[in-house]
């Protein structure tokens, strides 16, 4: 229930402040980019502490901040199962992508498939599973910065019972968390179950998760940005500190809203829950109406923006750089331009696209879990972006059709079961039989969607005549192995 | 079909074939193969074992280890070690064997591989000393 009642002016300011400096930072920041490798890749100078660091701020979106804590709250360990997937993750990029990626791409993951493949069609392949990705995971994050502005601007929070606070016992918090979780009309469980009801769509999700991020085109761009495959290795696993102790303290928040504040504050966080986190903030600054709680709630809100701009731009580049690098000066162009007309053609694409993505968050977005969406996208990229990476470094035989093909079902089956899914007709996550489609009961496409993929890439390699690039295989081999005539860091100063 | 390299590979310098032959790139790839194929099979199963009985057997993961600690939050904190142990594993493995096989398998070459980024259009190779591997590694990341 929104109410635009009297703005909160304290929450406005705090919040303003945390967001200019953001902005400024960054601002700062891009006037040291000056070449085409300073744009997109940093010049290649970063270290992997500095990676870690960037890696985790481009993952660790309004998903798994407020849409995390969000699930938590309202259903318990469900919202745990997204953690640990988009943790695990972490494994598969360092173990099958990090350093191939850093010694054989250039400037988007189009370059790594390129290398061996046909060029133009590579690359319209790759912009294709990156623009799709980019749009469910902006759409998300659009979400996400929606609902925080709605909180500054003034929600009629409902009153926020004041309960006791939890000690520094998690056994305690796990024990309040449940004693409030059997509150009439509550969803939360310690066990598993109550947000992801359909067994299958919990694997589902559980295999998108694991093997999404290593087909996310921002995160897999960022190891362009460091000198070597040694600082691409360690930045992975400074990320996975960063993170893991993040989902950590997530699950506390959630836990907590759970615990302080009850069945009472579902109806304050939202459909999806993704206000849990900033009305814990503020009930524990004071309540609602208070300095203390006004000033909480700024905070965790500008922080929670800050990440979500974050991530934005991290996507936002990643698309517009599909666009402009690999679809308009590659194939359009065919190289003829300028560097200058390229630049704007990304400016453009990136207002495109960010046009679009809020138009279909204001449309739809409203009432579903971040994390969910996020989900979503995550089952896109690995069914279309994983396969075809994973495969070109790999699998000698692999050809250009294969990776069209591979994408383009990955792709295509993702989207097409996401549209026919219970959630688009009306249903919630967890409630399959509310669909149209009432043979299909799966919200996460992936454990179709990716086999579909893997899929694709096998049978365009085997029924296509094309061969040749096997000798390119070679050098792409040695070269993502050993590093050798790997793409330089550029000195500067 | 067309060739298909692109811009960056003019092979005329590198025999990367007789690289690829020799027995220390192959030592190399064994190597990282006995360690990455194994440690992706587990994680993958403990992983997916995690999610499937989360799925399929809800009664066990809400069984009570103390309290309110379920079976299914002790199996997820064990999934937060199992990343960091098997990181921090990896880490230690390709420091230690990885990268000096790396670096004896493109020795002959290491001198090219400035050169060679140059011709992308914007490296500098000139200021670049040859040996990347052993030179770029000590400063990253500490």
């Amino acid at each position: 229930m929104i109410v635009f009642a009297e703005v909160n002016a304290t929450a406005l300011v705090v919040f303003g402040i945390v967001l200019s400096v953001t902005l400024g930072i960054t601002y700062w920041a891009s006037k040291r980019a000056s070449s085409a490798v300073g744009f997109y890749a940093a010049g290649r100078g970063i270290t992997g502490f500095q990676n870690g660091l960037a890696i985790s701020g481009d993952y660790l979106s309004a998903a798994s901040f407020l849409g995390i804590a969000g699930l938590i709250y309202l259903y318990g360990f469900d919202g745990f199962v997204y953690s640990i997937g988009f943790l695990v993750a972490f494994l598969t990029v360092m173990f099958l992508l990090a350093e191939r990626m850093r010694n054989s791409g250039k400037y988007t993951i189009a370059d790594v498939l390129a290398f061996r493949l046909r060029e133009r069609p590579a690359r319209v392949a790759a912009a294709i599973g990156t623009l799709n990705v980019a749009a469910f995971y902006l759409i998300a994050q659009m979400v996400g910065a929606g609902v925080l502005i709605q909180a500054l601007v003034g929600i009629d929070f409902t009153p926020i019972f004041v309960l006791n606070r939890v000690g520094f016992n998690p056994i305690e918090l796990f024990n309040r968390a449940e004693e409030a979780g059997k509150a009439k009309g509550s969803t939360f469980s310690l066990g598993p179950g109550t947000f992801l009801k359909n067994n299958t769509d919990m694997v589902s999700l559980g295999l998108a998760l694991v093997l999404g991020t290593a087909g996310l085109p921002h995160i897999l761009m960022r190891f362009f940005t460091v000198p070597d495959a040694k600082a691409a290795r360690s930045s992975v696993v400074y990320a996975m500190f960063i993170i893991g102790f993040f989902y950590l303290l997530t699950t506390i928040i959630g836990f907590g809203a759970r615990a302080i504040l009850g069945q009472e504050g579902v109806e304050a966080a939202g459909n999806g829950g993704n206000l849990a986190a900033p009305d814990l903030a503020e009930e524990l600054g004071g309540g609602a109406g208070t300095t203390g709680g006004d000033l909480f709630l700024a905070i965790i809100a500008g922080v929670a923006f800050a990440t979500i701009l974050a991530v934005v731009a991290g996507l936002v580049l990643s698309a517009s750089s599909a666009v402009a690098h690999d679809v308009w000066s590659s194939i359009i162009r065919k190289g003829r331009d300028s560097e200058k007309e390229e630049v704007l053609v990304a400016k453009v694409a990136a207002l495109g696209i960010g046009a679009v993505a809020m138009l279909i968050a204001i449309l739809g977005g409203e009432g579903l879990n971040v994390s969910f969406m996020v989900g979503l996208a995550f089952a896109i990229a690995a069914s279309a972006n994983f396969p075809a990476l994973l495969l070109a470094l790999t699998w000698p035989r692999f050809n250009t059709a294969g990776a069209v093909t591979g994408v383009l079902f990955g792709v295509v089956t993702a989207l097409g079961l996401i549209v026919i899914s219970p959630i688009v007709w009306g249903g919630v996550p967890g409630a399959p039989d509310t669909g149209a489609f009432t043979w299909y009961d799966l919200n996460n496409p992936g454990i179709i969607s990716i086999p579909m993929g893997f899929l694709g890439c096998y049978l365009g390699t085997v029924l296509s005549k094309e061969r040749g690039n096997e000798r390119s295989f070679h050098e792409l081999r040695v070269r993502s192995e050993t590093g050798l005539g790997s793409e330089r860091a550029l000195v500067e100063h | 079909m067309a060739e298909a390299s692109t811009e960056s590979a003019p092979s005329g310098e590198i025999d990367w074939e007789a690289i690829e032959r020799s027995p220390e790139f192959q030592e190399l790839v064994r190597s990282k193969r006995s360690f990455v194929l194994p440690a992706t099979i587990f994680f993958l199963a403990w992983y997916m074992g995690f999610i499937l009985l989360a799925a399929y057997a809800e009664g066990f993961m809400s069984d009570r280890v103390y309290e309110g600690l379920t079976v299914g939050y002790c199996l997820a904190l064990t999934q937060f070690l199992m990343v960091l142990v098997l990181g921090l594993m990896y880490l230690k493995r390709a420091e230690k064997v990885f990268d000096p096989l790396a670096e004896k398998a493109i020795e002959r070459y290491a001198q090219h591989s400035g050169r060679y980024a140059a011709e992308g259009g914007h490296g500098n190779g000139d200021t670049q000393v040859g040996s990347r591997a052993a030179t770029s590694d000590r400063e990253v990341s500490r």
